[in-house]
């Protein structure tokens, strides 16, 4: 289940995936749960451009370790992955 | 340089002369200085001729002193002048200074053992009217092109696949297993080409024709048998194999004149062709008039390093789109780069300026390991050994600094490599681009994805590579790869001999000089690869006769503008007529949903992409290819025979 702030964040980065990279796929439906890299939803130079727009997006950014399967591999990680860096304060 | 084609028929008639008159028409722009005829009972040749070696005396059809035996050739023995030598010391009697004249008391004197003497890039047809057989041969790396078809026992050749159909008997449909291949590999894997029957002769093999029956047979076969230590004098081998293979690719009655890209190989060719050239040496570059892409500040730098006059075509946007529907017409295949496009540019400056013979650099990165593809393998093969190391893996940012900025890649970037496929796979080399380049496969109709469901591209490979293969190191498994999937059936062909031959230039290739191969195969692999260093040992020795900056200077990845220029405001009307929702369905290939949704981001500017650039390529060409071959009807156009150098009729005295 998402909060409602998640469920903002996944709207518009389902959006982004469909415009982007589902529009090749006609006959796949995108779970939030399946891996994108694996599906070949993504490949990893379509990661780089997805991250570019989450960054730009959401006013969040990545640091190089943060750029991982366990925080972008999946719709699910990515929602997550940018709810929390956004709850983080900059000091 | 030249076009050839021919037809030869089992059963007894003369073959007649209006099906080589449309055969060599839809070849005249490989050779435009003159053609010729051979209609013969069950054989007929034609010919389309670029003079460059007896510019007088070399018309061909060739025949021997009796007759029995006309060939017709396209290509050059560069040692030509030996092997006449030779054969005239054993009693033969030349009428030629040509080459051509060569193959024929050659091929009197050895049979098909002449190929092993011949250094040299070629492919030709020789009819012995004593056995009623036609001899089919290309060189050992595929410089020069040969496309066969088989209909009823009959047999038609031809330079290219064009001319095949231009005989009107040689029907023209979509082989989708190849086309597959060509969504794998770059290129239907040889003998394979996209059109279904038609095949061409693979790379160091023949074929005899007999009674309506063709025997191939292979007589050379890449071998790396390579040695664990450098020789002492492995540097001044090189020096002389440098040399001499460029000396011997300066024999021409023309001026001979080089490509020079700014690059260590074609300075190399460039430095050494200046340097024994009666002439002034002219060299010609490409370059973009996009500042990310000007190659210009080196490429004049060398020229003025070795003194030639030198020549730039700088090309903008609009010249890809504008001249991609001719590149697809060249090619005779789908495509998926844009690189062909400043190989027809160079070829046409070149051609203006007065030059029909050009020197080029292509086979050092296949020899000398010098694409990032080898040291990929490196790398690749370096973490797969300690998988757990973050440290090993970051050397993949290393290797590609132009794609990402710092790491912007990340464990993705990096796993893309690594998951690639086993160590134990004999494809490993090759499976991260072969990955890359199947995706395009996502944009096939319904139709077509079920038409090829059954087809296993790579499962057919690794079944036919040579019981040597499995002996050789990673690094030589990957350059015999590199050889055979891309070298010949791409490079060679897409971006070589067809976009040059389209504005009739013949390139010539010093590291293709079958002896320099041979010696780099043997070399320790670590002598062409140190560490992430390519051609280690070609740069130590081309500091003799190059500035460091450009003996020491790294590979320059190629890139070019790719989909925005088919986008442009003023781009040419036939780009949204190819991709349009009708065109694309009645081609039945690509999904026209996947289409319209690539074509309304590349209207958008947003399909920046690797993965939709590669595609709207392979979707743009493959309808061009199709709407070129496959819908329209072959051309018609035929040449004036009363204008023929050469026509030699059976039972009628040769006219000349």
């Amino acid at each position: 289940m998402y909060t409602k702030h998640e469920s903002l964040i996944r709207e518009k980065i389902r959006g982004y995936l469909d415009e982007n990279f589902l529009y090749m796929m006609p006959n796949f439906v995108l779970d939030d749960d399946d891996r994108l890299l694996e599906r070949g939803v993504v490949d990893s130079m379509g990661i780089v451009e997805m991250l570019t727009f989450i960054e730009d997006e959401f006013g969040v950014k990545a640091a190089d370790d943060e750029i991982s399967e366990a925080n972008l591999g999946t719709l699910r990680a990515i929602v997550r992955f940018v709810a929390s860096k956004q709850s983080i304060v900059p000091a | 340089m030249c076009g050839i084609a021919g037809i030869a028929r089992p059963d007894p008639g003369v073959v007649a002369l209006e099906p080589l008159g449309r055969m060599a028409a839809a070849i005249r722009h490989r050779g435009p200085d003159g053609y010729g005829f051979y209609a013969g009972s069950h054989v007929g040749f034609a010919h389309t001729r670029l003079s460059i070696v007896d510019v007088a005396g070399g018309a061909q059809p060739l025949t021997n002193e009796d007759g029995q035996i006309v060939i017709t050739f396209n290509g050059e023995v560069y040692n030509h002048p030996e092997l006449r030598r030779e054969l005239e010391a054993r009693g033969h009697q030349f009428r030629t200074r040509s080459d051509t004249e060569v193959l024929v008391h050659g091929y009197e004197e050895w049979g098909a053992q002449m190929l092993q003497r011949l250094n040299g890039q070629f492919a030709f047809a020789i009819h012995d009217a004593r056995n009623r057989t036609v001899f089919l041969a290309r060189d050992r790396f595929g410089v020069r092109p040969l496309f066969y078809a088989q209909i009823d026992r009959n047999l038609y050749f031809a330079s290219e696949v064009k001319a095949l159909f231009a005989s009107s008997e040689v029907p023209a449909s979509v082989d989708p297993a190849a086309l597959d291949e060509v969504f794998t590999f770059w290129a239907a894997r040889p003998p394979r080409t996209g059109f279904a029957g038609i095949r061409c002769l693979e790379p160091g093999t023949y074929g005899i024709w007999q009674d309506g029956a063709l025997r191939l047979h292979r007589y050379y076969q890449l071998n790396y048998p390579e040695t664990p230590l450098e020789s002492k004098d492995a540097v001044e081998q090189l020096d002389d194999l440098m040399r001499t293979g460029v000396g011997l690719r300066m024999r021409a009655d023309v001026p001979v004149g080089a490509y020079l890209s700014g690059g260590l190989d074609s300075s190399i060719t460039s430095s050494l062709a200046a340097a024994v050239t009666p002439h002034q040496l002219r060299t010609f570059s490409i370059t973009f008039s996009d500042p990310r892409f000007d190659e210009s500040e080196f490429q004049l730098a060398m020229a003025g390093e070795i003194g030639s006059v030198h020549a730039i075509a700088s090309i903008g946007q609009n010249a890809i789109a504008d001249s991609f529907r001719d590149i697809v017409w060249h090619a005779e295949t789908p495509l998926l780069r844009t690189a062909p496009a400043p190989m027809f540019h160079l070829a046409k400056l070149t051609k203006a300026s007065g030059i029909k013979v050009v020197l080029t650099g292509e086979g050092a990165d296949e020899l000398f390991l010098g694409y990032d593809l080898f040291k990929e393998v490196s790398v690749r093969r370096f973490c797969l050994r300690r998988p757990e190391s973050a440290l090993r893996q970051r050397l993949f940012d290393r290797l590609y600094p132009y794609l990402f900025d710092q790491g912007r890649g990340g464990e993705f970037w990096r796993r893309f490599f690594l998951d690639a496929g086993p160590l134990s796979d004999p494809l490993f080399s090759h499976l991260p681009r072969i990955l890359l380049t199947s995706r395009i496969k996502d944009f096939y109709s319904p139709e077509f994805a079920a038409a090829v469901a059954n087809n296993d591209p790579l499962g057919a490979l690794r079944a036919e590579l040579p019981e040597q293969f499995f002996g050789w190191s990673p690094l030589n498994q990957a350059a015999y790869l590199e050889m055979t999937l891309l070298l010949s059936p791409y490079l060679l062909s897409s971006q070589g001999d067809r976009m040059a031959m389209a504005h009739g230039v013949e390139g010539r290739f010093p590291f293709l000089d079958h002896r320099l191969f041979e010696y780099a195969a043997a070399l320790p692999t670590g002598s062409r690869l140190r560490g992430l260093k390519e051609k280690e040992i070609l740069r130590r020795w081309a500091r003799r006769i190059l500035p460091s900056r450009i003996s020491g200077r790294g590979k320059q990845p190629y890139r070019a503008p790719d989909a925005p220029s088919f986008f442009a405001p003023n781009a040419p009307a036939y780009i949204a007529d190819m991709l349009s929702s009708d065109a694309i369905q009645r081609v039945g290939i690509w999904s026209a949903r996947a289409v319209a949704g690539l074509v309304r981001r590349c209207r958008s500017g947003q399909a920046i992409s690797f993965r939709e650039n590669q595609a709207l390529l392979g979707v743009l060409s493959t309808q061009l290819w199709h709407h070129q071959f496959i819908q329209s009807a072959p051309s018609a156009q035929t040449l004036d025979l009363s204008a023929a150098d050469m026509v030699i009729q059976e039972g009628v005295p040769a006219a000349v």
